[in-house]
């Protein structure tokens, strides 16, 4: 697999006798390096300097030292010579550029990516981190700040690196994720059906999440998993879930509201407003917010005046059963006889009528 | 009192009318407001409750109707108490044994077991059937309806399940009371072959009296024979002689003065 440039090009007998010849001595002389290509060995002539150094205008330091080690275990280690990202430094000496900072020296080369992740670097575009960066935050990630630069790796190899990346700025969600349902399996346990932060927020096209629009689409982001009825029987867990929060008040607004599409005053619960978002917890877990001695705390968030009955109104994801809510089961059950009963009554008495005006003629 | 034309006697009071009228709008769009609520699911509902302004317009709607439907009910109880209280009304539509006999001897006649046909009072058994479903019905609702509308003060003292319960009682009520109307109103008001296209009665107020004869005997009867009384007394002596002026009308007018003024409720 080293090469791939190279073998794209007609190259004689010979050519290719020498470039063997070097591929096999290459070994021998940077014994580190042996799966990057020539080109990078040698731009490594210089920059495997450790001590090479650039210093900008704002007085910081920046290293001009690639690890050589860890380029070629990146993914890109046997794809890409240096100029496929540094394509201004293509020649020696190298064109004089000034950066005010080490942000700035970053931001450079930002584009740089682009030209292969075209897919995931327009993605970026529609991002609440893009959306930052445009506003002037020069803090927001860039490609880089998340996947590395020379060291590039697989983004979920481990999955829970993909979570950790992502703690390096958001510490206060991490530590709560962290003790989560969903944390402490996928971080202590190595549990992989459990989410990390990409899988709700997405990692390229991340919406902003104090947004309605991405309130709204809960209930469709953790049905993913909830509704799945594999996943969720290998944790004895009900795929109801969405089904039963639809067809109450809270979720029949919810839908409305999110196919309606108008920002509005009036909010509605959605699954993480009472099960808690970053810091949720197994419903069996005495701390979780929706367990019955907890919930009515919960509902007070929305209606203040809630008593020690009310969080009984909901009927916590269960279906009308004699065991579970045994009034509503009957109320059901008596109108399912009703009704019929008595449309089918009169429908008959008209029927009759019909039949004897009819015979009358 | 309005005055019936020729032939006509008076049905429905200014009273009645305007509560049917009222209640026919209001149920209307009690309905068109509550049913994508309950079938939201469905196309139709996801495409109604947009084009009605939303789902918190659609429920703004309903609650005001409903509010409104209260009104009137309690507006009804209310009028129709005092005057049975001040005897001025008889109440007429309350069930009475003969309603369950006529019942039976109308269906024993559809079935064809028999010729006799019930001969009825001023209400028959199906309207008063009509009245009290939409009143114990009406009720239902209401109640149901402000459970749903104020659960937090409802659980103040109820079971928190009762909102549920009132949720299922109330939808399910909605379906058989739209049912009913859809069914056996429009039936009775429009396709039977006795009244079809329109009754039109309740809105007009007056009915023909051929109809009274053939449809509510026991009640024409009753006429007749009180008619013969009537110039008798007193108190309604000076109305028949100033009705005695427009001649043949005399008969028909009295009797759509008692029959107006028997009425409950209807």
């Amino acid at each position: 697999m080293t090469m791939d440039a190279e073998k794209h090009r007609p190259v004689g007998w010979l050519a290719g006798a020498l470039v063997g010849a070097l591929f096999l001595l290459l070994p021998a002389i940077l014994p580190a390096a042996e799966s990057v290509s020539p080109e990078v060995q040698f731009c490594l002539s210089c920059h495997s300097n450790k001590t090479l150094e650039l210093v900008l205008k704002s007085g910081e330091k920046r290293s001009l030292y690639v690890d050589v080690d860890s380029f070629a275990r990146s993914v890109h280690g046997d794809k890409l010579r240096c100029t496929d990202c540094h394509g201004d430094i293509s020649t020696f000496p190298h064109p004089t550029r000034s950066f005010k900072n080490l942000r700035e020296f970053t931001l450079a080369y930002y584009e740089s990516c682009k030209g292969c992740h075209f897919d995931n670097y327009t993605k970026s575009l529609d991002g609440v981190h893009y959306s930052i960066l445009s506003k002037g935050d020069l803090r927001a990630p860039l490609c880089v700040d998340c996947h590395g630069a020379h060291d590039v790796a697989r983004p979920g190899v481990p999955k829970s690196r993909i979570s950790r990346t992502c703690s390096r700025c958001h510490q206060e969600v991490y530590r709560q994720y962290a003790g989560s349902v969903h944390g402490k399996v996928l971080l202590q346990d190595g549990n992989v059906d459990a989410p990390v932060c990409a899988d709700c927020h997405r990692s390229h096209d991340i919406v902003d999440p104090r947004t309605a629009s991405f309130r709204l689409r809960t209930p469709e982001l953790c049905a993913r998993c909830h509704t799945d009825e594999k996943l969720m029987k290998k944790y004895g867990l009900s795929t109801k879930v969405l089904q039963t929060y639809l067809r109450d008040f809270h979720g029949m607004t919810s839908s409305f509201h999110k196919s309606e599409q108008i920002p509005r005053s009036a909010v509605t619960a959605v699954c993480t407003d009472c099960h808690g978002v970053h810091d949720i917890l197994a419903v069996k877990d005495p701390r979780s917010a929706v367990m019955k001695v907890n919930l009515v705390k919960v509902c007070r968030k929305c209606h203040p005046n809630a008593t020690e009955n009310f969080p009984a109104a909901w009927l916590s994801h269960y279906e009308p059963s004699p065991d579970k809510a045994p009034l509503v089961y009957y109320v059901k059950l008596f109108y399912q006889i009703f009704i019929p009963f008595v449309i089918l009554g009169l429908l008959l008495q008209i029927l009759l009528h019909v039949w004897r005006v009819v015979v009358n003629r | 009192m309005a005055r019936a034309k020729q032939g006509y006697v008076i049905r429905f009071s200014v009273r009645q009318r305007c509560e049917h009228l009222l209640i026919m709008v209001l149920f209307i769009m009690l309905a068109l407001t509550g049913f994508p609520q309950k079938f939201y699911e469905m196309g139709w509902a996801q495409w109604l409750i947009p084009h009605l302004g939303g789902i918190d317009r659609v429920r703004w709607l309903h609650r005001l109707s409903g509010i409104l439907f209260t009104l009137i009910a309690l507006l009804h109880f209310g009028v129709v108490l005092s005057l049975a209280v001040m005897k001025r009304i008889e109440l007429n539509m309350v069930p009475t044994k003969k309603d369950f006999r006529d019942a039976i001897i109308t269906l024993r006649y559809y079935l064809g077991f028999s010729e006799e046909q019930a001969r009825f009072e001023r209400y028959d058994y199906r309207q008063k059937f009509e009245y009290w479903g939409l009143v114990l019905g009406g009720n239902l609702m209401i109640v149901t309806g402000f459970i749903l509308y104020f659960p937090t003060f409802w659980t103040g003292f109820l079971p928190g399940e009762v909102i549920p319960a009132a949720n299922v009682a109330h939808s399910s009520e909605g379906l058989l009371a739209f049912l009913v109307v859809i069914i056996w109103h429009i039936y009775n008001a429009h396709l039977n072959p006795d009244v079809f296209p329109f009754d039109a009665s309740i809105f007009t107020g007056s009915i023909s009296e051929e109809r009274v004869e053939k449809e509510h005997p026991v009640e024409y009867a009753r006429l007749i024979a009180k008619q013969k009384e009537l110039p008798a007394e007193k108190e309604v002596g000076e109305k028949l002689t100033q009705k005695a002026k427009e001649g043949e009308t005399t008969i028909k007018e009295e009797k759509a003065e008692s029959s107006s003024r028997k009425d409950d409720s209807g």
